[in-house]
């Protein structure tokens, strides 16, 4: 298995409050990448390291083999970066297919024209297409999040962020959005998948990393990661 | 491909379709048919009527679309002015070549000062742009090159009937508007759109926000270049305090903000308006300002987004449509 | 040598009549967040204000700076209750431009009424010198801005600090909804910051229209004095401000003396934008703008 990023050592402090102590791991091509851990463990704050919406205060990052840490928000993007949000970041006064275009002309350079045959069949994939027409504000929390996820893939990424996506959504939801999520790797997107609840990533990934109090803990199969002593200490204290 | 103006909604077709793709055109004849049959008068108040709407335009672009409230767009209009007085007052060289060199001059200057005022961010730049406007102001005062405070008389435009001027201001006004609907049909005027409604969100899906700014800023630097070069081949007098004085952005504001910022129909009613009210309040200049002051504020603290912003409210009434639509 | 010595005299002294301007900027930007692009005109209005109620009401200049006042606290209260206090939520924007048309309105106003002609507060301070030894002169009407601005600066601050009102106004700035929990009414405390501003800018009125002469026009170019003494001293700092109008006009003065008076405004303009650029929080101020 091949290595697509990897993470060394990784740290950031907010004043006094160290939010991020030393956390590192490998993230292998094709791979979901389940990240767990109660509140406050860090896990946001990672990804917007990953995204470069935060400069670390220490480690490095390499995606593929080049440092990426100096690089902007916008070049990681270009370099195959996708993201969402907890609350889903749509462009609000766009419609649906809008925001696809915008993720596709600029996630990747196409042209307009190009962008315009391909958002469709996205829409298609997360099951919007009959709202192609609806601004994004109109949309329910579901359909914003499984825009967010369009939006993201619209920008051919090799690597795909996800902050929350099953959040705050019912059981047979989140299965839809298992099965997106399924499906994004299976055309070859490699996933780091944050999330709260627990059972979803015993579904969804491939292995399971435990972050607590700024350190990557534990990390390995979902079965093995979710019984292990680590979790139950992280979730309900010693 | 279709035309800038043409491109309706998908699977919109007849009478509504038709009328879209044929309006402007009829529109665009009877402006320049004026040129033949119109008064000296009407055609004066029509020469500013297309300079005012292609300034107020390239404001709106700025201020109404890529977030960047400028009160410094005096600067290009000064140039183009100036442009225009040196080249056909000094150098006696054909008209033409000063409408092109006025653009080159503004975009150059545009790129120049947006090394500091890009460091600006919002009422820093919205200052920013107006200091370094005060500067060319003062420079120029002070500059044997630009004849210091006397300036130039343009005695080249007594060359143009007032219909030959007419039909340059016409060419500026609609070509402005070309310019405005090119930009927000492109990829440019995506990113604009996605900017202005969630500035952060835009950046993690790939919009450069440095970039997309300065694009709007040069362009409407040249735009509003240009239309300095026209308003003072129809005034035929420059000097550096009135070339690069804050009146001009004033209307540019007032304009865009009576008309509804961030829409393309705003500035042209703005502009009617603008020119309309300033032209029946000719021998007071004083009151006709006033009055377009207390306009403006009454519209920022009813209807922020303008008499257009009221219209849409109501209809969905739109000459100039730019947004995006799915082609199956 | 003298010369350079002399303009750094007076670029102090100007500094200080320029501290005095920005002074009511930085309040309101300070504790509303706003930049009052009408604070010039609003300032030669007062300038106006003055000169005709010395001309036509009372010759006393004290007893007509009063008068000033007092009409200019009701026309700060007007724009601040009617206009400023319906749009400050709205966001940045509307809030700005709704002080742009109201400079617009003043200035148009003030044309309107008194006509283009150049005016002045009249005074004898002006051709009186305070000391003239050694080859420098120091002007009596330079001396008195530069004192008047300080003890303004000095019971703006005492004001601000040591008072229940600017309490109150420091409480409806520093966290609007966290005051207002606490049941201190924002839009009143801003109604007083601006009388308070309103008071600061008659007094810098009278002084300028005294030192200069002045036009209907001329508040805009005070307004990029203003707004380079609270850039330049960071924004909402009283004190700062003072530094800030010292550091322009020794800028604008020591410039001139080496390059020719004419360029005296250019070089202060220039430099300002230099900060801007470098700067843009200011030189003495920390904090991270927004």
């Amino acid at each position: 298995m091949n290595t697509i990023l990897e993470v060394r050592d990784l740290g950031i402090s907010f004043g006094s409050n160290q939010v991020l102590k030393s956390v590192s791991f490998d993230l292998y091509e094709n791979e979901i990448l389940g990240v767990i851990g109660p509140n406050g463990a860090g896990k946001t704050v990672m990804l917007n390291i990953l995204s470069g919406i935060l400069k670390p205060g220490k480690g490095s990052v390499s995606f593929m083999g080049r440092d990426i840490l100096p690089m902007s928000i916008v070049e990681r993007t270009r370099l195959g970066f996708g993201r969402t949000f907890q609350i889903p970041r749509s462009f609000e006064n766009m419609t649906a297919y809008e925001n696809g275009l915008i993720g596709s002309v600029y996630g990747t350079g196409a042209t307009e024209r190009a962008a315009s045959l391909k958002v469709p069949a996205i829409l298609e994939m997360i099951g919007l297409s009959d709202r192609k027409g609806v601004f994004a504000g109109k949309l329910g929390l579901i359909d914003r999040k499984r825009l967010e996820i369009g939006v993201a893939l619209a920008s051919n990424p090799k690597l795909l962020l996800l902050d929350e996506v099953a959040g705050g959504l019912t059981e047979s939801e989140v299965s839809d959005i298992l099965g997106i999520v399924r499906g994004i790797k299976e055309a070859g997107v490699s996933v780091i998948w944050i999330e709260h609840v627990l059972q979803t990533m015993l579904e969804g990934t491939d292995r399971v990393m435990l972050l607590a109090e700024g350190r990557d803990v534990v990390c390995g199969p979902p079965e093995a990661v979710m019984s292990s002593k680590e979790v139950e200490t992280a979730y309900l204290g010693a | 491909m279709n035309g800038i103006f043409s491109k309706g909604p998908a699977g919109m077709a007849g009478p509504a379709w038709h009328a879209r793709r044929i309006a402007p055109i009829a529109v665009l004849a009877v402006l320049v048919s004026l040129a033949f049959w119109g008064s000296d008068y009407l055609l004066s108040i029509m020469i500013l009527i297309m300079c005012y709407m292609a300034i107020g335009q390239m404001w709106n672009l700025l201020g109404g679309y890529a977030g960047l409230v400028s009160l410094g767009q005096q600067s290009f209009i000064g140039l183009g002015g100036y442009t225009l007085a040196k080249i056909t007052q000094v150098y006696h060289l054909p008209v033409i070549l000063a409408f092109v060199l006025a653009a080159v001059i503004s975009v150059l200057f545009a790129l120049l000062i947006s090394i500091p005022v890009f460091k600006m961010k919002g009422v820093y730049f919205t200052i920013g742009t107006w200091i370094v406007a005060e500067c060319l102001a003062l420079f120029f005062s002070t500059w044997s090159f630009s004849n210091y405070a006397q300036g130039y008389t343009i005695t080249a435009t007594y060359a143009f009937s007032t219909a030959q001027i007419y039909l340059v201001a016409l060419a500026v006004g609609v070509g402005a508007l070309i310019v405005v609907m090119a930009v927000l049909r492109s990829r440019l005027g995506l990113a604009l759109m996605a900017m202005r409604d969630n500035a952060a969100a835009s950046e993690v899906r790939g919009v450069e926000q440095y970039r997309t700014k300065l694009k709007c800023f040069l362009i409407s630097a040249a735009v509003t270049g240009i239309a300095g070069a026209a308003l003072y081949l129809n005034q035929a007098f420059i000097q550096p305090a009135n070339a690069f004085g804050i009146s001009w952005t004033v209307s540019m504001v007032f304009i865009a903000i009576i008309g509804g910022m961030g829409t393309v129909e705003g500035p042209i009613i703005g502009a009617v308006i603008f020119v309309l009210l300033r032209q029946a309040l000719y021998n007071f200049p004083g009151i006709s300002m006033m009055l377009l002051g207390l306009i403006a504020i009454a519209i920022i603290m009813i209807a922020p987004r303008g008499i257009m912003g009221i219209i849409r409210r109501k209809t969905q009434f739109e000459i100039f449509p730019v947004r995006r639509h799915p082609s199956a | 040598m003298d010369i350079l010595l002399q303009s750094i005299v007076t670029g102090v002294l100007l500094g200080g009549l320029y501290a005095i301007i920005g002074v009511g900027m930085s309040m309101i930007f300070g504790i509303m967040r706003l930049t009052n692009i009408a604070h010039g005109d609003i300032m030669i209005l007062s300038s106006f204000l003055t000169m005709f109620f010395m001309q036509h009401v009372i010759g006393n200049p004290v007893a007509a700076l009063l008068l000033t006042i007092a009409v200019m606290l009701v026309f700060g209260f007007c724009i601040q209750h009617f206009l400023i206090n319906n749009v400050i939520s709205k966001g940045d924007e509307p809030a700005l431009l709704v002080t742009f048309g109201l400079s617009i309105i003043v200035s148009n106003g003030l044309f309107l009424i008194f006509g283009p002609a150049a005016r002045g507060v009249p005074t004898e301070l002006i051709r009186t010198n305070l000391i003239n030894a050694n080859g420098i002169s120091v002007s009596s009407m330079y001396a008195l801005n530069f004192v008047v601005a300080v003890a303004v600066i000095i019971a703006l601050s005492l004001i601000m600090g040591r008072t229940s009102l600017g309490r109150g106004i420091r409480a409806a700035s520093s966290d609007t909804l966290m005051s207002e929990l606490l049941g201190v009414n924002t839009k009143r405390m801003y109604v007083y910051a601006m009388l308070l501003t309103v008071t600061t800018a008659s007094i810098a009125g009278m002084l300028v229209g005294m030192t200069f002469t002045f036009y209907p026009t001329t508040g805009t170019q005070y307004l990029i004095i203003a707004f380079g003494c609270v850039v330049i001293g960071g924004m909402g700092s009283l004190v700062g401000t003072l530094l800030g109008g010292v550091i322009l006009g020794l800028a604008q003065l020591v410039g001139a003396s080496f390059l020719g008076s004419a360029y005296q405004q250019l070089i202060g303009f220039l430099v300002l934008l230099v900060i801007l650029a470098v700067r843009p929080q200011g030189l003495l101020s920390k904090a991270v703008r927004k």
